[in-house]
């Protein structure tokens, strides 16, 4: 009954445990699932905390309380938020770095990767080239709709701020751009029937790169809608009409026209080869002239055309991005290392993607070869930290060569916060060798544009010292673990023996030892009632009252040997001598008893065994040496315990040659718990039998490494008498 | 026999419980049931978002539209950035894609990963230029006839100049096979068929716009009577036009160009330009691949004839459907209330 009551309310735990667990998980699909988790956001830019946006190209830094895209990639991206955001409005305030492209906002987007339109979603962005407010779906492909913004409203321009708002409400995506703080919004809306359902909010550019400030995500309402279309709900569906409402905007997606920026580059005719500048200034101070393409804008501007690359310190200079086409002429300087204009004038002249890196090893890199390139290396971190005028600075170690690199806090936080020593790492950045950055330690610093100019090609690997100290630890732990089962099991084993010998002492008490005594009473019965005339019958009667009380002594020396009677180990000597009185019960024997030192508990496989041997040589004592006195002592040391039977019996010549079973039984048993074993004694003398058994020591996660120590040192003090 | 689960003296009479466990394990399996999964064909272009290649986009789509099959769109933002490619190639290669349609960058450096997509039993298509590997097992080509390419250009150059005349030749670009090719046959052709046409400089050519301009502003300095500028790429066509139409009344050299992005002649200094098909490219090289998923025979090598695009015939209907950047075939997405 309460085996059944027990399973059932077993049963019942299981369920409710299955259930709960169930429910628990449930509860978190609907918790991830839900389409207003996170919301409503707004940024920390201010605070240099931009941890929660994932990069898709471009250069994308926190720097003034706003998130900056310094290049002129096309299409790169910055994402943030959960791909189940459903109805939602995204806003910020906008700038643009330069007039060759747009920027703006991304809504519902998924499936990201970096590339011109490499994403599914909603985009919505200011355009310079057309003055227009554009409004598109891409889905690894782009389709658009631009409303011209009025004139009246003013011009879209770089470097000025903007407001936009992208909205999301079930099929229908509106977009409203302030251009001008005294001009009413300008809004497009487009309703799409196959809508992309959700997905993630973001900040994108096209090649013109921009700023990005107090951006705003909420969750959106339909009064919302009616409030950046200014009317109310749409009806009605006229797919098919592409024509634009300068107003309202009400559109629909068309194909693009060709991205293309301006074709004409204004240039002077007089510039040089960027690698020709190392010699342009031998002949003294020397103005020179170069084109190419900028590379870093900060900590100082760098410029590279396809024979190299150099510095540009402090120059008169619009706002530039990386990707920017620039003419820039100054005085040329040049150093042991490296080159550069000084007092320079920066033309822009057109926007165009940025140079990809040229692919070096450090060692190549260490040749100066390569200085104020953007180039890409790999390095095994060592060291991290962070650097003065909020910089983290990187120590890196490629094979002969050491070098370190630079990035700006704010998005760098996380990746120097997840970044392991010893992780082998690719870098993409400026090369740089002058000595105002390597301090001479380095032969170069590279100058990281973005936390996505670094990819973890391989972590660390997982034999390192803390690996290997935590794994000494687990493995001790689980050899302790181990052993403490093992004990367990064995003290389970043995007094499973004991008990069967115990059954079988009872057993042979029960029956056997009855049967002799009834036989022995027959016997005598039988004797007594034969009449005295037949003496050979009394013979053989006396003889078989003798055997059979030989064999009652017999088996009562068995059942003696059977019964441990309550054996525990600090119960020894009283079994030893318990069982001593037993078998000289009747006789003139004395026994006596002694115990030196503090006695305490033995492991029971140790206690059975000294108690096995106690009995035997008591039982020899008894059958073979007619002692007077069999004396059993016990003396515990700290880790020894000595086990004396001495006897003052007849005594013999102890040597190899002995007959009999119970010596070898004796030593063999001795042997089996690592024990020494001695027989003293000599005819006449009395015979004594010593047992050293040293005990085991008792490890506990305290004692552990005191006894590792002791360990170690008698190993090497073995170890040294062996030498 | 209470507890099996089913009842075989009954087959009829299954416990509730055998019943519960079967309509579990029904529901188990209708949950855990994919659809098959549809073909997917990665396109991958030099570059994306041009009117060079998002007609290829168009044609691909097409393709897929008419076998049911889904395009994976894209490319490095840039033409030069061949680890972009590769690293798209790799992408294609560990996401299973059954199909991969490739504008190759470069030449010699997307051997390996093309062999090693090949290895793992992608069917590849190479459009646009070839590469050094031999077609079959799995390799096809679709590539613009460089050949008829070069011919149609010395053909517009001649009548341009009308039969005599100093040209020069930028954007010879060793890193693209089928521009090497095209600059090859348009000096053969142009040497046995308008032998007084001289080619006075050759300069080979990036994809970095600025540093041809400075190669296009060297030659025209270097030769100011220069009659015509033969482009080979569409940079080096910028850079020419941009030196040209910066010296109005100076410099009176034409421009024909290869590759353009774009036709809408902006600069009176570009003549004509010669574009691929990358639209039937596209559309092809989709089809071809799904003969080879469908077990057909396929042929290893297509070449598409270019088309000369003039001032007169660019707003054709046969230059709007090769030149289209409305990629999406029935596009459905536009409603307006």
């Amino acid at each position: 009954m309460s085996g059944s009551l027990r399973r059932r309310r077993g049963l019942v735990i299981a369920v409710a445990a299955c259930v709960l667990l169930a429910l628990a998980g449930a509860g978190l699909y609907v918790y991830l699932r839900n389409p207003e988790r996170g919301l409503p956001y707004h940024d920390a830019f201010a605070q240099g905390r931009a941890d929660e946006w994932q990069a898709f190209g471009g250069t994308w830094e926190v720097a003034n309380g706003s998130m900056r895209n310094d290049s002129d990639e096309r299409g790169a991206k910055l994402l943030t938020g959960s791909g189940h955001w459903r109805n939602y409005l995204i806003e910020a305030d906008l700038m643009l770095l330069s007039a060759g492209g747009d920027a703006g906002l991304i809504i519902r987007s998924s499936d990201e990767e970096e590339g011109v339109d490499a994403y599914s979603g909603y985009y919505a962005g200011l355009r310079s080239l057309d003055n227009s407010l554009v409004l598109g779906r891409a889905g690894h492909g782009w389709m658009e709709a631009a409303v011209k913004l009025a004139s009246a409203h003013g011009r879209v321009k770089a470097l000025e701020w903007y407001h936009l708002k992208l909205l999301a409400y079930g099929c229908q995506i509106v977009a409203s751009a302030t251009v001008s703080p005294d001009a009413p919004p300008t809004s497009a809306t487009v309703i799409d029937p196959h809508c992309i359902p959700s997905g993630r909010a973001g900040l994108r550019s096209y090649v013109s790169g921009g700023v990005w400030r107090n951006v705003v995500i909420r969750a959106a309402t339909q009064k919302d809608v009616l409030a950046m279309t200014g009317r109310p709900e749409f009806s009605g569906n006229m797919a098919g009409q592409t024509a634009s409402d300068e107003r309202s905007g009400t559109l629909g997606f068309n194909a693009p026209v060709p991205r293309g920026s301006a074709y004409t580059f204004h240039s002077s005719s007089n510039t040089q080869p960027i690698s020709s500048l190392r010699l342009a200034s031998f002949g003294g101070p020397a103005t020179a002239t170069i084109r190419g393409s900028v590379i870093l804008t900060a900590p100082m501007l760098f410029v590279q055309d396809s024979t190299g690359g150099i510095s540009v310190p402090e120059p008169i200079s619009p706002s530039l991005k990386v990707g920017d086409q620039v003419e820039v002429t100054g005085q040329v300087h040049t150093t042991d290392f490296t080159t550069s204009l000084e007092h320079a004038t920066v033309h822009a002249r057109w926007e165009g993607t940025p140079m990809p890196a040229v692919t070096v090893s450090a060692s190549q890199a260490a040749t100066g070869a390569f200085d104020a390139t953007f180039i890409e290396v790999e390095g095994r971190l060592r060291k991290k930290e962070q650097g003065p005028n909020n910089t983290l600075i990187f120590d890196f170690d490629a094979g002969p060569q050491s070098f370190r690199a630079i990035m700006n806090r704010g998005r760098g936080d996380y990746l120097f916060a997840t970044l392991k020593p010893n992780s082998l790492l690719r870098l993409r950045g400026v090369c740089v060798v002058n000595p105002v950055y390597t301090h001479n330690l380095t032969p170069f610093v590279l100058l990281l544009r973005s936390p996505e100019d670094v990819d973890v090609l391989a972590k660390p690997p997982w034999f390192n010292a803390s690996h290997l100290i935590a794994i000494g630890f687990g493995l001790l732990t689980l050899a302790l673990v181990a052993n403490y089962f093992y004990t367990r099991v064995e003290h389970w084993r043995l007094r499973a023996v004991l008990e069967e010998r115990e059954r079988l002492a009872h057993e042979m008490h029960d029956t056997l030892a009855q049967s002799f005594a009834g036989i022995g009473f027959q016997l005598e019965a039988i004797r007594n009632g034969v009449p005295e005339e037949f003496p050979i019958t009394h013979q053989q009667l006396n003889l078989a009252t003798d055997l059979v009380r030989h064999s009652h002594e017999e088996a009562r020396r068995s059942i003696a040997t059977l019964r441990p009677e309550s054996l525990e180990s600090a119960d020894l000597l009283n079994a030893l001598e318990l069982c001593a009185q037993r078998m000289v019960e009747g006789g003139s024997v004395k026994i006596s008893t002694v115990s030196y030192g503090d006695a305490r508990g033995l492991p029971l496989r140790i206690t059975d065994t000294l108690y096995r041997i106690g009995q035997e040589a008591i039982a020899n004592a008894v059958r073979h040496a007619h002692p007077s006195t069999i004396q059993i002592s016990l003396r515990y040391a700290r880790n020894l315990v000595t086990m004396m039977i001495s006897d003052d019996g007849t005594g013999f010549i102890p040597n190899g040659n002995l007959p009999g079973f119970g010596i070898r039984g004796m030593r063999k048993r001795a042997a089996g718990i690592s024990a020494k074993f001695e027989i003293a004694g000599a005819p006449g003398t009395g015979t004594q039998v010593r047992v050293d058994v040293s005990l085991p020591p008792r490890i506990t996660f305290l004692s552990w490494p005191q006894f590792l120590w002791k360990y170690l040192g008698s190993y090497q003090t073995h170890d040294q008498s062996t030498r | 026999m209470k507890n099996s689960l089913f009842n075989t003296r009954n087959p009829c009479g299954w416990s509730r419980r055998s019943l519960i466990a079967l309509t579990t394990l029904a529901l188990l399996s209708g949950v855990s049931c994919h659809q098959p999964k549809e073909v997917t064909i990665a396109v991958i272009p030099r570059t994306s978002g041009t009117s060079l290649w998002e007609p290829a986009h168009r044609g691909a789509q097409d393709a897929a539209k008419a076998i049911s099959a889904r395009i994976y769109w894209n490319s490095p933002t840039r033409e030069d950035d061949v680890a972009g490619q590769i690293a798209l190639i790799e992408h294609v290669v560990a996401e299973g894609d059954q199909g991969l349609v490739l504008a190759p960058n470069q030449s010699l450096a997307l051997i390996t990963p093309v062999q090693r997509a090949l290895a793992h039993g992608l069917p590849i298509v190479i459009i646009s230029s070839p590469m050094p590997i031999p077609a079959g097992g799995g390799l096809s080509y679709i590539l613009n006839d460089e050949e008829a390419g070069a011919r149609i250009a010395a053909q517009r150059l001649a009548l341009l100049l009308h039969g005599r005349g100093s040209i020069a030749l930028l954007g010879i670009n060793p890193d693209v096979a089928g521009i090497m090719k095209r600059a090859h046959s348009f000096e053969s052709y142009l040497a046995k068929n308008y032998p007084a046409i001289h080619i006075v400089e050759r300069h080979t050519g990036s994809f970095n716009i600025p540093h041809e301009q400075e190669i296009a502003e060297e030659t025209l300095a270097a030769h100011p009577d220069l009659d015509a500028i033969v482009a080979l790429m569409w940079s080096s066509a910028r850079g020419a036009m941009s030196t040209i139409d910066n010296n109005p009344g100076k410099l009176k050299a034409k421009v024909i160009a290869f590759d353009a992005e774009d036709v809408q002649f902006n600069s009176p200094s570009l003549d004509s330009a010669v574009i691929q098909d990358t639209r039937q490219m596209g559309n092809l090289a989709v089809q071809l691949i799904h003969d080879r998923l469908s077990g057909r025979p396929t042929p290893s090598m297509i070449t598409l004839q270019p088309v000369l695009v003039t001032r007169a015939n660019a707003n054709s209907a046969e230059v709007r459907h090769m030149t289209t950047m409305d990629w999406r075939p029935g596009w459905s997405w536009s409603h307006t209330p």
